[in-house]
């Protein structure tokens, strides 16, 4: 009965819709002049003040578009895998950034010149958002998303959400799963300036959606979308453990 | 219509994964059952699938209960039967 919702899905975040070629425009700003001289500076303190170590590099697919996904713990996150990345690869990614942390003047000024960032309102303008987020992907560019939709107080893991898994699925795109330690020590919530610490951030395996496309031919679409994102959920713990063990 | 509103009882049950004798019919689902809020989109798909009915995303805001639901789905086979 409930089976095989998608095609309502898909209508709702406009899968189908021709994306214009000037579409990643809206996303660039006249302050990414700066980008090389900020990350010039975000080397030295990642090599020399936070020891950044990298893992997993060689899991991230070698064609765009895909997802990647790490968990939030920290205003530093976004910019550490950025840096683990490398410049190729970054300039390619366009962050959704929550409103409430985009809307002030600093982090504005501060993700312009690091990314190209994606405003989103996750209460108001979920579903703008996601079509947004799909349009990048489906112009071959990369979307970095934090599945728990919000920064964790605690530095623990939060829920997650399941818009990332229902983004893969309806676009086709891989998910990288990523696990980002040692920020949280470095500058939680309300601290404005890092701490040297020890940051490590783990690339693991893409999660295909063939299987999953599949599944939504006969299954309810939410549960499919819920799928993807526990076994994402899954994926960074495993990522989280094997940090752990090191 | 008792009919029909049965047959969205035990879709929304079946979404929701609760049985369906203990869903209020003005319960919110989502604070009282601990729905998440895209399976209030999944309700909306549910009703596309079952009846052909392409509920516009605007109205999720007003889903809150099963009757809305059923409201809802009254409303868009009226309108669809024109």
């Amino acid at each position: 009965m409930s089976q095989g919702t998608s095609e309502y899905w898909r209508k709702l975040i406009r899968i189908d819709d021709p994306v214009p070629a000037d579409y990643l425009k809206e996303f660039k700003s006249p302050l990414e002049i700066f980008r090389p001289l900020f990350y010039f500076i975000i080397n030295l303190i990642c090599r020399f003040y936070l020891r950044v170590k990298v893992f997993g590099l060689e899991n991230i697919p070698q064609e765009l578009p895909y997802i990647i996904a790490p968990n939030h713990v920290s205003a530093l996150d976004q910019t550490m895998v950025s840096y683990a990345l490398g410049s190729k690869r970054r300039n390619q990614m366009y962050t959704l950034a929550v409103k409430h942390f985009y809307d002030r003047f600093f982090p504005r000024i501060f993700m312009k010149i690091a990314a190209n960032v994606m405003r989103i309102d996750s209460e108001k303008d979920f579903f703008p958002a996601i079509r947004a987020a799909v349009k990048v992907l489906k112009l071959g560019k990369m979307i970095y998303i934090n599945p728990e939709g919000t920064r964790s107080q605690t530095g623990e893991l939060l829920p997650f959400r399941v818009g990332v898994g229902m983004i893969a699925v309806e676009t086709g795109v891989p998910i990288v799963p990523v696990y980002i330690h040692g920020t949280y020590q470095s500058m939680p919530t309300g601290k404005y300036f890092p701490k040297p610490s020890k940051v490590t951030v783990s690339f693991g395996e893409p999660i295909y959606m063939d299987e999953y496309i599949k599944r939504k031919q006969t299954e309810m679409a939410y549960d499919v979308y819920r799928s993807i994102t526990d076994e994402l959920l899954k994926r960074i713990i495993s990522l989280k453990v094997r940090k752990e063990n090191l | 219509m008792a009919e029909i509103e049965q047959e969205i009882r035990s879709m929304v049950a079946k979404i929701i994964k609760r049985d369906e004798k203990s869903i209020e019919p003005n319960a919110n689902i989502f604070t009282e059952y601990g729905v998440d809020s895209l399976l209030g989109v999944e309700i909306l798909a549910g009703l596309d699938k079952k009846y052909g009915l392409d509920v516009p995303e605007q109205k999720l805001r007003e889903i809150k209960t099963l009757n809305d639901i059923v409201r809802i789905a009254r409303e868009q086979m009226s309108k669809k039967a024109g």
